[in-house]
């Protein structure tokens, strides 16, 4: 069964502070680190491969040169190869861009069965990558994927976190599956031992003639959006916190909202 | 190692000098991250890794833990275990490396007694045969690890004399286990600094050893004990940096924000011109650390001679602890009052330095090695 997670690099948005002045991200000297809900994907290919028992896990990341940081952590998680796909072509992809570009990618590393990525990324919160990318692969998807069990036929079962429980879904490969861990997990740093390991496994770098494609849809040209402004709101008025359960919430926010015209105005 | 560093050491430190030996959890978090032990041969369980990723290593646990405790338990175990590792019995390296890579046990070093230090030749410790057995009397004393050792388990690797009328030519070295072990009585100083792992000594009373745990040959150990000694002086040269280092930055936060007669103080010139000197000695520091341990890893690949590495070593350990002291000095000088109290976490690295141009050979003896490389050992002073 081959396997292909798709990551990305972001920075530390622990570490991440607000210009006072400015109100946008200070992200000089923050610290860069695998998205942690693609860390749970990688761990989840990983696991999946090992129950099975053949296979393999590649991962794959668009980013600058620096990105190669979070595939080598992928590799240390027991990826067994990757492909970092660099090139200012890229720069100021949008999520369709960026979806597109990933998916160029897959096809050219040949057939596949399935493609895990993170729910979303701790800095853009878009969440929208991994369902454009099956969207452009023309596969199934589900997302806010929690686990997956195999059976010996590969079929897959698939648990899917809602508001107040899970849906249990049944998919066959090829599938896009954008993984939500559980609110229990803790990213763990690898041994060293598999860091030293990661070093030695397959590494490889595309650019956008290697990828090949329509040269128009990369970047941001592209992109259909485009990022004006990133800034933190500065907090405003009062907040109220509405107990009841959702009737009577929905009933109270009513009222609220009734006695405020300029605010539905605006 | 620094995202390690960050999430798995850095938030057990602030309160780690109060317990005045190491926390058994953090030799686990070590162990588990594989650090301990990474210079072993993997068929012990280590990693077989060069020395010049273990000073990598034990740089960032400088910059993790200003106490510099953290990074002592590490690089003395590292030391010693390559010094077992190389040099140690089939039967004793399959019976203490796997244990001391798993964090169960610590691995030690005790050279020193209450009288001598860098003068080993007169070292009082003595060791016999008995049987199938050796015989140790003596005593040790200024001994890092030694609390560690008794209640965790582990011991140290120790030298003595054998045919004491030949002088440094009639010593051995030998693990000695010491907890549980009859004849030993441990004894405890109270450090100034470093004071995460314990300092001491202890009694040695007809302790009997197995034969297994000579390490090398008999009467060879003065020797070997010196491949140990470098390869702990060219660590702690990167110790050093990495306090400088973190010292240094945290010095320059303070100097952006600290402000006197109306300006931030880091535009006044005094503290610009202490700040650039810094900055240079540490990444000099750097570079004389890690030509040091690749010097070293060079000698074991047969392409460097035992004479560039006692040149390299000295070279960066003879300056990195008087360095980064300077270094630290300043950053406590520039937080003024504050920089004195123990809220200042510089005034740990302060402390912890400070004990570097002590141990392991003092910065007096690394400029002897290198006037004896330079001159030839004719002009040795103690011949």
């Amino acid at each position: 069964m081959k396997i292909i997670a798709c990551i990305k690099q972001v920075p530390d948005t622990t570490e991440v502070k607000v210009d006072p002045r400015t109100h946008t991200l200070i992200r000089d000297g923050v610290p860069s680190i695998l998205n942690p809900y693609d860390h749970y994907a990688v761990e989840e290919c990983v696991r999946i491969k090992g129950e099975i028992g053949e296979g393999s896990v590649t991962v794959i990341t668009m980013g600058p040169p620096q990105a190669r940081s979070a595939l080598m952590r992928c590799l240390a998680l027991g990826a067994d190869d990757a492909v970092l796909i660099s090139d200012k072509a890229f720069a100021g992809s949008d999520t369709w861009a960026t979806a597109y570009t990933l998916s160029l990618a897959i096809r050219k590393l040949g057939s596949f069965d399935m493609v895990f990525c993170g729910q979303q990324a701790i800095d853009g919160d878009t969440a929208q990558v991994g369902p454009e990318l099956a969207q452009q692969l023309g596969i199934p998807q589900a997302t806010y994927v929690e686990k997956i069990e195999i059976d010996n036929k590969h079929k897959l079962t698939i648990h899917k976190q809602t508001e107040d429980g899970y849906h249990i879904l049944e998919a066959k490969a090829p599938v896009m599956l954008a993984l939500l861990p559980p609110t229990s997990f803790q990213p763990e740093h690898p041994p060293m031992s598999s860091i030293l390991k990661a070093k030695k496994k397959p590494f490889k770098v595309w650019d956008a003639k290697t990828l090949g494609g329509d040269e128009s849809k990369f970047g941001l040209e592209g992109s259909f959006t485009q990022v004006i402004k990133t800034y933190t709101p500065p907090p405003r008025g009062e907040c109220e916190i509405i107990e009841e359960d959702a009737k009577e919430a929905a009933k109270k926010l009513g009222e609220i909202l009734l006695k405020h015209e300029a605010l539905i105005k605006r | 190692m620094k995202e390690f560093c960050a999430s798995e050491i850095v938030p057990k430190t602030e309160k780690l000098e109060d317990t005045r030996k190491m926390p058994k959890d953090i030799i686990k978090t070590l162990a588990n991250f594989e650090l301990l032990g990474m210079v072993i041969d993997p068929e012990y369980g280590g990693l077989g890794t060069d020395v010049v990723t273990a000073g990598i290593a034990v740089e960032e646990l400088a910059r993790a833990d200003p106490s510099c405790s953290i990074p002592v338990l590490f690089l003395v175990g590292t030391s010693w275990g390559h010094v077992l590792n190389k040099y140690g019995t089939e039967e004793a390296k399959k019976e203490i490396l796997p244990k001391a890579i798993k964090g169960e046990q610590i691995i030690g070093i005790a050279t020193t007694e209450s009288d001598i230090g860098s003068d080993l030749g007169s070292m009082k410790t003595k060791i016999s045969k008995k049987g199938d057995k050796y015989v140790v009397n003596g005593e040790k004393m200024y001994i890092s690890g030694v609390a560690e050792a008794v209640e965790y388990g582990g011991g140290h690797v120790t030298l003595a004399k054998m045919t004491p009328e030949k002088g440094t030519r009639g010593m051995s070295l030998f693990y000695l286990p010491l907890k549980d072990t009859p004849g030993i009585t441990p004894t405890y100083v109270e450090d100034i600094g470093r004071e995460a792992i314990s300092c001491g000594g202890f009694d040695i009373k007809n302790v009997e050893i197995p034969k297994h745990y000579l390490i090398g040959e008999e009467n060879k150990g003065f020797y070997i004990v010196h491949e140990g000694y470098e390869l702990a002086r060219g660590l702690i040269s990167l110790v050093c940096a990495g306090a400088a280092a973190k010292a240094l930055e945290n010095g320059i936060a303070y100097i952006k924000e600290r402000k006197a007669f109306g300006r931030p103080i880091g535009k006044y010139e005094g503290i610009q011109f202490k700040l650039a000197e810094h900055h240079v000695r540490i990444q000099a520091l750097r570079d004389l650390g890690y030509k040091a341990l690749w010097t070293y890893d060079q000698e074991i690949q047969g392409n460097a001679s035992r004479f560039d590495v006692s040149m390299a070593i000295a070279m960066a350990k003879s300056v990195a602890p008087i360095w980064a002291f300077d270094a630290i000095n300043d950053v406590m000088q520039w937080q003024g009052a504050f920089g004195y109290t123990k809220e200042c976490e510089d005034q740990k690295a302060w402390r912890a330095v400070r004990s570097f141009t002590l141990a392991e050979g003092s910065s007096e003896i690394m400029k002897l090695i290198i006037a004896r490389e330079l001159l030839g050992k004719e002009f040795l002073a103690y011949r």
